[in-house]
C-alpha cells in the first residue's frame, strides 16, 4: 500500500512573509523594486513548488478564517505544480453541496484530477453566526454528513434526487463530459468519537491529531472496525508538526512540534507510525519554505528507505 | 468617463467557425478526426493539456487585444468560473475575470472570503456577474427550490451581507434568508476592493434588487428601442435612490472584411442548423423574463436566414448557431463599429462582447473593430456625459 507524504501550507503561518503591506521600508538610497504584483500568492507558489520538487505528494491547505482562502489557494498554484495532489480544508457551511461539486468536478477536469477535499471540523456556535451558519449543535454531523451525500450522489449518478433537512435536489446529476472525472477524495479528521464515527461511514481518508501511538493505534482499530461494520474501508493519516535537524540536540533547541529529533530518528519514528497502518502523513513545520526544503531533502529519502518493504508490498 | 469592453470565455466548449453547429474544440462532443480537444486527442493518447489550456489561450488573446476582461459564464454542463479564474490568475496580467454565479449557492460570508482572496490573488481583476433568473427544472436541478421573486429577494439580501462583512467591523444582520451575527472580514481581506457587480435579469424583482446593488446592469442585446427604454428605466429608477447605474450590453459579433462576407458566413451557419437543434431551443423550459422576450423572434420557426434581419445589420438567429442571445450584429469592420457607437450613444457604458470562434475572433475584433470605435459624435457625446 502507497505512503503519501503532503506538506501543510499554512495561510496563516508566517503571515508578513511576502505580504506588500508589512515590507520593511528600505533606505531610499536603495532601490526597491517591487511592486504590489509581487504577493503572498507568489510565497504560496514556490512554498507548493518546493513541495513539489523535494518529493512530497500534495499539499495541504488548512482552512483559516482571517486568511486566504485555502480552495482560491490551491487552484492558484494549481498550474505551476504539474502533479501534486491539492488538498483544501472547507467549511461544510461553504453553501450548496451541489455547487461544491460542480467546482470540484471542473477542478479535477481542468488540473489533472488531484484534488482533494478535507472538511474543516465545525466550529463554536458564536464562531459559526459570525459566519452565517446557524445550524445547530446537535445538527452539525447531520450536515456535514448530507453535503458529502449529495455531492457525491450528483457527482456519481444522473438524475440524482434528494430530500433532505438542508439540502434538497430534482432530477439532478452532472453529465457528460463532467461526470467523467473521479470525485475527490474525501479527508475527515478529528480525535473524538463522534469523529472517527462519522469518519466510518464518509471519509476516504481520516486524519488523526499527533498523539501517543499506542492511543493512535486504538483509535485507529476502532475506526477500522465500525467502517467495516458499515461496509467500508477507511485510510488513516496523521497532522504532524514537525523539527528536525542534524542532531537530536539542535532539535531540542526547537520546542513545541509532535515531533523532534535527528533526520534518521524522525524517519524512524515515522516508519513507526506507517507500521501500525498510518498512510498519510501531513507535515509541517515553521519556516515552511525553508522546511519544506530541509524535511523533503533530508527526511523524506530515510523514511521512504525506511519503509521500502511496506511500499513494495 | 470611459467605455469597458470585454470579451467571453466559452466554458461549454467551443465551435471552430460560426458555419457549423458542432462543439468541435474541447470535449463536449465526441470525438472526431478534426476535434480539437485537449487531453483526448491525438489517437487517443493523453497529450497533456486540458480544456484549461484553451481557455487560457482566450483569456491571452483577450488581454492583447485590448479588452479589459471576460464574462465566464455559468451552467449546469459548463466549467465552474470560481476554478477558471484562480488557475489563470497568474498567467495573465491585466484579464478581468467576470465569474457568473448565483448567489444562492454560496454563503455569503464564504464567498466574501473567497472573492478577498482572489482580489488578493489577481491584484483586484475579480468582477461578480450575479445570476438569479434561469428558474424552472434547471433551478432544482442545482438544488435550489426558491420561488422567481423570492431569489431576487435572496440575492438582495446575499449582497446586503457581503458588502456588510467586508466593512470589516462587527456587522449583524437579520434577513429572510441570511442571519449574521457580530461578523465581518478580517483586516487583512477587507482592505481589498468588493467586485464590481454586474447585474441581469428583466423583471421587476431583478430592477429592484439592481437599483440597490449593481454598478453595472446588463442586458442581452434587444432591438435598439427597446433597449434604449430599458436603459432609461434602469438608470431612472436607480437615480431615485441617489445611485447611479451604468448600463452594459452582451452581444455577438459576426465581423468581416466586407458585408458578403459576413452574411455569407450567417447564411451558411443557419443552412447548417438541425433540426434536432431547433426543437431544443423551442422546447426550453424557463421562467427567466430576458429569455421570454427573445424568443418573441421565433428564429427556430424561420425558413430563410433573411426572416431573421431584423434591421440593419442586425441578425435575430445567433442562438441558432450557439447557445445565448439570439440578436447579434453582423457587418464589415465599420458597420459594426457604428453599430456599437450607436449603442453608446443609447446609453450602454461597457460591452461584452464574443464571437466565433472565441479565440480567433478576440484579435480580430480588438485589431479590426476596437480602434474604429468612439468617432460617431454620439458616442463622443455619451462618453464625455
Amino acid at each position: 500500500m502507497t505512503i503519501r507524504t503532503y506538506w501543510q501550507l499554512d495561510p496563516a503561518a508566517e503571515h508578513s512573509r511576502s505580504e506588500p503591506a508589512d515590507r520593511p521600508r528600505w533606505q531610499p538610497v536603495i532601490r526597491d523594486v517591487r511592486n504590489a504584483s509581487i504577493n503572498r500568492y507568489d510565497h504560496y507558489a514556490q512554498i507548493a513548488r518546493g513541495a513539489a520538487i523535494t518529493g512530497f505528494d500534495g499539499l495541504f491547505i488548512p482552512h483559516r478564517d482571517a486568511h486566504d482562502d485555502s480552495q482560491i489557494i490551491a487552484a492558484v498554484v494549481a498550474r505551476s505544480t504539474p502533479r501534486l495532489a491539492l488538498i483544501p480544508e472547507f467549511p461544510a457551511s461553504v453553501g450548496s453541496a451541489v455547487y461544491a461539486a460542480k467546482q470540484a468536478v471542473s477542478f479535477q477536469r481542468l488540473a489533472h484530477v488531484r484534488l482533494g477535499w478535507a472538511i474543516a471540523p465545525d466550529v463554536d456556535a458564536k464562531a459559526r453566526a459570525r459566519g452565517g451558519d446557524h445550524v445547530p449543535d446537535e445538527e452539525l454531523v447531520a450536515r456535514t454528513e448530507e453535503f458529502l451525500t449529495v455531492a457525491r450522489g450528483v457527482h456519481g449518478r444522473h438524475p440524482f434526487t434528494f430530500k433532505g433537512r438542508f439540502f434538497e435536489v430534482e432530477r439532478g446529476g452532472f453529465e457528460e463530459p463532467l461526470n467523467r472525472v473521479a470525485f475527490p477524495k474525501v479527508f475527515l479528521r478529528g480525535n473524538s468519537e463522534e469523529a472517527v464515527a462519522l469518519s466510518a461511514r464518509q471519509a476516504d481518508v481520516h486524519l488523526f491529531d499527533a498523539a501517543p501511538i499506542d492511543a493512535l493505534r486504538h483509535a485507529i482499530e476502532a475506526l477500522d472496525r465500525q467502517a467495516l461494520s458499515a461496509g467500508r474501508s477507511v485510510e488513516f493519516g496523521l497532522l504532524l508538526s514537525i523539527a528536525a535537524r542534524e542532531s537530536e540536540a539542535e532539535a531540542r533547541e526547537v520546542g513545541g512540534p509532535n515531533l523532534t529529533g535527528s533526520y534518521d530518528s524522525v524517519a524512524g519514528r515515522l516508519a513507526e507510525l506507517a507500521a501500525i497502518g498510518i498512510r498519510h502523513f501531513v507535515l509541517s513545520a515553521s519556516p515552511s519554505f525553508e522546511e519544506v526544503y530541509r524535511i523533503g531533502q533530508f527526511v523524506l529519502p530515510r523514511f521512504r528507505a525506511a519503509t521500502a518493504p511496506a511500499r513494495a508490498a | 468617463m470611459s467605455i469597458d469592453f470585454y470579451w467571453r470565455l466559452p466554458t461549454h466548449g467551443c465551435h471552430s467557425t460560426i458555419r457549423r453547429g458542432s462543439y468541435d474544440r474541447g470535449d463536449w462532443s465526441p470525438i472526431g478526426p478534426y476535434n480539437q480537444s485537449p487531453g483526448l486527442g491525438r489517437e487517443g493518447r493523453d497529450d497533456g493539456f486540458r480544456y484549461i489550456d484553451h481557455l487560457a489561450e482566450i483569456a491571452k488573446a483577450a488581454e492583447i487585444s485590448g479588452f479589459v476582461g471576460g464574462l465566464i459564464p455559468s451552467f449546469p454542463n459548463t466549467d465552474d468560473p470560481w476554478v477558471i479564474s484562480p488557475l489563470l490568475a497568474r498567467e495573465t496580467k491585466t484579464f478581468r475575470f467576470m465569474i457568473a454565479f448565483q448567489p444562492g449557492f454560496l454563503n455569503p460570508v464564504q464567498a466574501a472570503r473567497l472573492s478577498a482572496s482572489l482580489q488578493r490573488a489577481t491584484g483586484g481583476r475579480t468582477v461578480y456577474n450575479i445570476i438569479t433568473g434561469g428558474g424552472g427544472p434547471a433551478q432544482l436541478w442545482w438544488g435550489d427550490s426558491f420561488e422567481h421573486d423570492d431569489r431576487y429577494g435572496r440575492t438582495t439580501e446575499f449582497l446586503d451581507v457581503l458588502k456588510g462583512v467586508w466593512k470589516g467591523g462587527d456587522f449583524s444582520y437579520k434577513g429572510r434568508f441570511y442571519q449574521v451575527e457580530d461578523g465581518g472580514l478580517s483586516p487583512l481581506l477587507a482592505k481589498e476592493k468588493i467586485p464590481e457587480i454586474w447585474f441581469s435579469g428583466s423583471s421587476d424583482a431583478a430592477l429592484k434588487s439592481a437599483a440597490k446593488h449593481a454598478d453595472y446592469y446588463l442586458s442581452w442585446l434587444e432591438p435598439f428601442d427597446a433597449l434604449t427604454d430599458k436603459f432609461a428605466r434602469v438608470k431612472e429608477r436607480t437615480a431615485a435612490l441617489g445611485r447611479q447605474q451604468k448600463c452594459a450590453v452582451r452581444l455577438d459579433l459576426v465581423a468581416r472584411a466586407t458585408e458578403e462576407e459576413a452574411w455569407r458566413d450567417v447564411r451558411i451557419g443557419f443552412e447548417n442548423v438541425t433540426d434536432e437543434t431547433r426543437a431544443r431551443w423551442r422546447g426550453q423550459a424557463t421562467d427567466s423574463v430576458g429569455a421570454a422576450r427573445q424568443a418573441a423572434l421565433r428564429p427556430t420557426e424561420a425558413k430563410r436566414y433573411d426572416e431573421l434581419i431584423v434591421g440593419p445589420n442586425l441578425w435575430g438567429g445567433f442562438n441558432l448557431l450557439r447557445g445565448g442571445p439570439a440578436l447579434g450584429i453582423v457587418g464589415n469592420y465599420e458597420q459594426c463599429a457604428a453599430k456599437l457607437d450607436e449603442l453608446i450613444g443609447r446609453g450602454a457604458d461597457a460591452f461584452i462582447l464574443a464571437g466565433t470562434p472565441h479565440l480567433e475572433e478576440a484579435y480580430r475584433i480588438g485589431e479590426e473593430v476596437l480602434p474604429l470605435l468612439g468617432r460617431s459624435a454620439s458616442a463622443l457625446q455619451q462618453a464625455a456625459e
